[in-house]
């Protein structure tokens, strides 16, 4: 296969893809069959409950392990192939980040320089800078904390002025403190710095309030992929909560409408599941203007959020349900 | 791999050793002290009984510390930093981000091997400084001394020991990936296994293949006649003892290289 010229920002390739990627332990299959694609120029949540094959995952997309079978590519590059050339503008942290304790920052970043390549020394600096640690850079490894290491990390990764960051549990172990900024670097290098961030977590909330896609990962198959208020949203029917002042008659006059499949009492009021085909707000008006009309009092009218936790759990639950032979 | 990249790994490779303080303390200190009490007891003797003791310097004595460094410690410390560099980026778990960087596994062995031997010839030159110091210091009493070529020969000899063993324990310590574990296994070999082999003499000319006599071959001064190592009857030709070298340096090498492209990072 020729070699193929390093990546740009703009050629248009997705950031990973992978077809019918399979890693297996012996028997078991660590990640099976996983077709994934993650779109430039966002964060990517790789979301999955441990031991669902994420840093397996990671592993082999970079070569640390090799493939059983499929493809990959990264940046448009096919790798193992060409995973020089892939690399070159990929970093990563896999599980924590490790160093030469011994080593000050700015050496270990000295360390990860000089196989990168002559031009990437005047990196160190900038990406010292960015991630705060330039006043700590001469100070061993050995006395950083687990948020300094991660945000060390994070600039060893930006030696290679990465088009895309792999990120391997990055919050784990960090404060609140040090996830909220964690958070919010990774969103600036996404918006402000147009790169693709790569997130594998079993944390729900993380991946909801940090991506802008996911892909679900159980026992080392991806269960649905996209971005994640679809995901959230999941095709799941529209619902609706009300608070009346006359639940009992509410009920009985939802209960009746066609806009509605199914409505029941809960605790925040009468929970409502629209028919099939009812655009949600368009039928939140017309059923509001019915009972209005019908002089029941509405104090409350809004359609249920779903979160990503909850589509999380309908499908791991599912996927529980389907091989212990029991309907979900 | 440019020039300009290996001379930076290597750079790398040699900033990690010689920041790690323990073992480069240790290898001083092995390379040094037991310089320092030889020559400090050569001088208490020779000071309480000029008679019946030799000078602390001169001819005699540089024969004794560079057996003393060259064959005994010089190749202790070499394998303290040869293991080191070996299993040093496994150890600390940061092996994986070298990896990453999509350099290849066999450049990040082969530019740990001339660090390491860099820094173990700075350390062996350290100990041959004293070696010749307390040569010509001491040799007021105004016996021989060694002359420049004989100087010169012994620093040769110092570094090819110095860089042949640390050679052999990169590569060991690759394959191991664990430092202690190459350094239980090279020490016990350099200072059990090979006396007792090369003393048995019924394994007759099998004996060659001990490192430790390779080199002892290259000793411009006969070591291996004195010190006690009698019972050794190990003579080798100069070509041989070249090839027996080579053979644990290359055999080493390919095998610390085969495992650090082939294994898990």
């Amino acid at each position: 296969m020729p070699p193929q010229a390093e990546p740009r920002p703009d050629d248009g390739a997705p950031a990973i893809e992978t077809r019918g990627l399979t890693k297996r332990f012996g028997a078991r299959a660590a990640i099976d069959g996983v077709d994934l694609l993650v779109p430039r120029g966002c964060a990517f949540g790789f979301l999955g409950p441990n031991g669902a094959g994420k840093t397996t995952m990671i592993r082999t997309l970079l070569g640390l392990t090799r493939a059983s079978s499929g493809s990959m590519r990264m940046l448009g590059v096919p790798v193992p192939e060409q995973r020089v050339t892939a690399l070159r503008r990929v970093g990563a942290i896999v599980e924590e980040p490790r160093f030469h304790l011994h080593l000050s920052g700015r050496e270990n970043l000295r360390v990860v320089a000089a196989a990168r390549g002559p031009e990437v020394r005047s990196r160190i600096e900038p990406a010292l800078a960015r991630v705060g640690l330039t006043a700590r850079g001469d100070d061993r490894v050995a006395k950083y904390s687990m948020g300094m290491r991660q945000r060390l990390g994070v600039a060893r990764c930006l030696l290679a002025d990465p088009l895309l960051l792999i990120l391997d549990e990055p919050t784990n172990g960090l404060d609140p403190g040090g996830i909220l900024e964690f958070r919010q670097m990774i969103r600036a290098m996404v918006e402000q710095e147009g790169r693709t961030v790569f997130v594998s977590s079993h944390l729900l909330d993380e991946v909801e309030k940090t991506c802008d896609a996911a892909a679900i990962v159980d026992r080392g198959r991806v269960v649905t992929q996209g971005p994640v208020a679809e995901l959230a949203g999941g095709g799941a029917p529209g619902e609706l909560i009300l608070g009346v002042d006359d639940p009992d008659r509410a009920l009985r006059m939802l209960d009746g409408s066609e806009l509605i499949a199914t409505v029941r009492r809960s605790d925040e009021g009468l929970r409502a599941v629209l028919a099939a085909g009812s655009e949600p707000a368009a039928a939140a008006a017309r059923l509001n203007a019915a009972l209005v009309g019908a002089g029941i009092g509405v104090m409350r009218l809004e359609p249920v959020r779903h979160s990503l936790e909850q589509r999380f759990l309908e499908i791991t639950t599912r996927l529980e349900s389907a091989e212990e032979g029991v309907p979900a | 791999m440019s020039a300009t990249v290996a001379a930076q790994m290597i750079g790398a490779d040699f900033l990690k050793l010689r920041r790690r303080r323990g073992t480069l303390a240790w290898a001083l200190l092995l390379a040094a002290a037991p310089l320092v009490i030889f020559f400090a007891v050569r001088a208490g003797q020779y000071s309480s009984a000029p008679a019946t003791h030799a000078p602390p310097g001169g001819t005699d004595s540089y024969i004794d510390a560079l057996r003393i460094l060259a064959v005994f410690f010089g190749p202790l410390a070499a394998i303290l930093i040869g293991a080191d560099a070996g299993a040093g980026d496994s150890s600390a778990g940061v092996f994986r981000d070298l990896v990453v960087t999509g350099r290849s596994r066999l450049a990040l062995f082969a530019t740990r091997v001339p660090a390491a031997i860099a820094l173990s010839w700075l350390v062996a030159a350290l100990g041959y400084a004293l070696v010749v110091l307390g040569t010509f210091a001491f040799s007021a009493g105004g016996g021989p001394t060694p002359s420049g070529a004989m100087v010169l020969d012994g620093l040769g000899f110092t570094l090819l020991s110095s860089a042949v063993t640390c050679a052999v324990a990169v590569g060991f310590s690759s394959l191991t990936t664990s430092k202690p574990a190459a350094l239980t296994v090279l020490i016990g070999w350099q200072l059990v296994a090979s006396p007792i082999l090369t003393n048995i003499s019924s394994l007759g000319s099998a004996r060659e293949l001990v490192l430790r006599e390779a080199i002892d071959h290259f000793s411009p001064v006969g070591l291996g006649d004195r010190g006690g190592r009698s019972g050794s009857a190990v003579t080798l030709g100069t070509g041989t003892a070249v090839i027996v070298m080579a053979c644990w340096v290359l055999v080493f090498g390919a095998l610390g290289a085969w495992r650090t492209r082939t294994m898990d990072a």
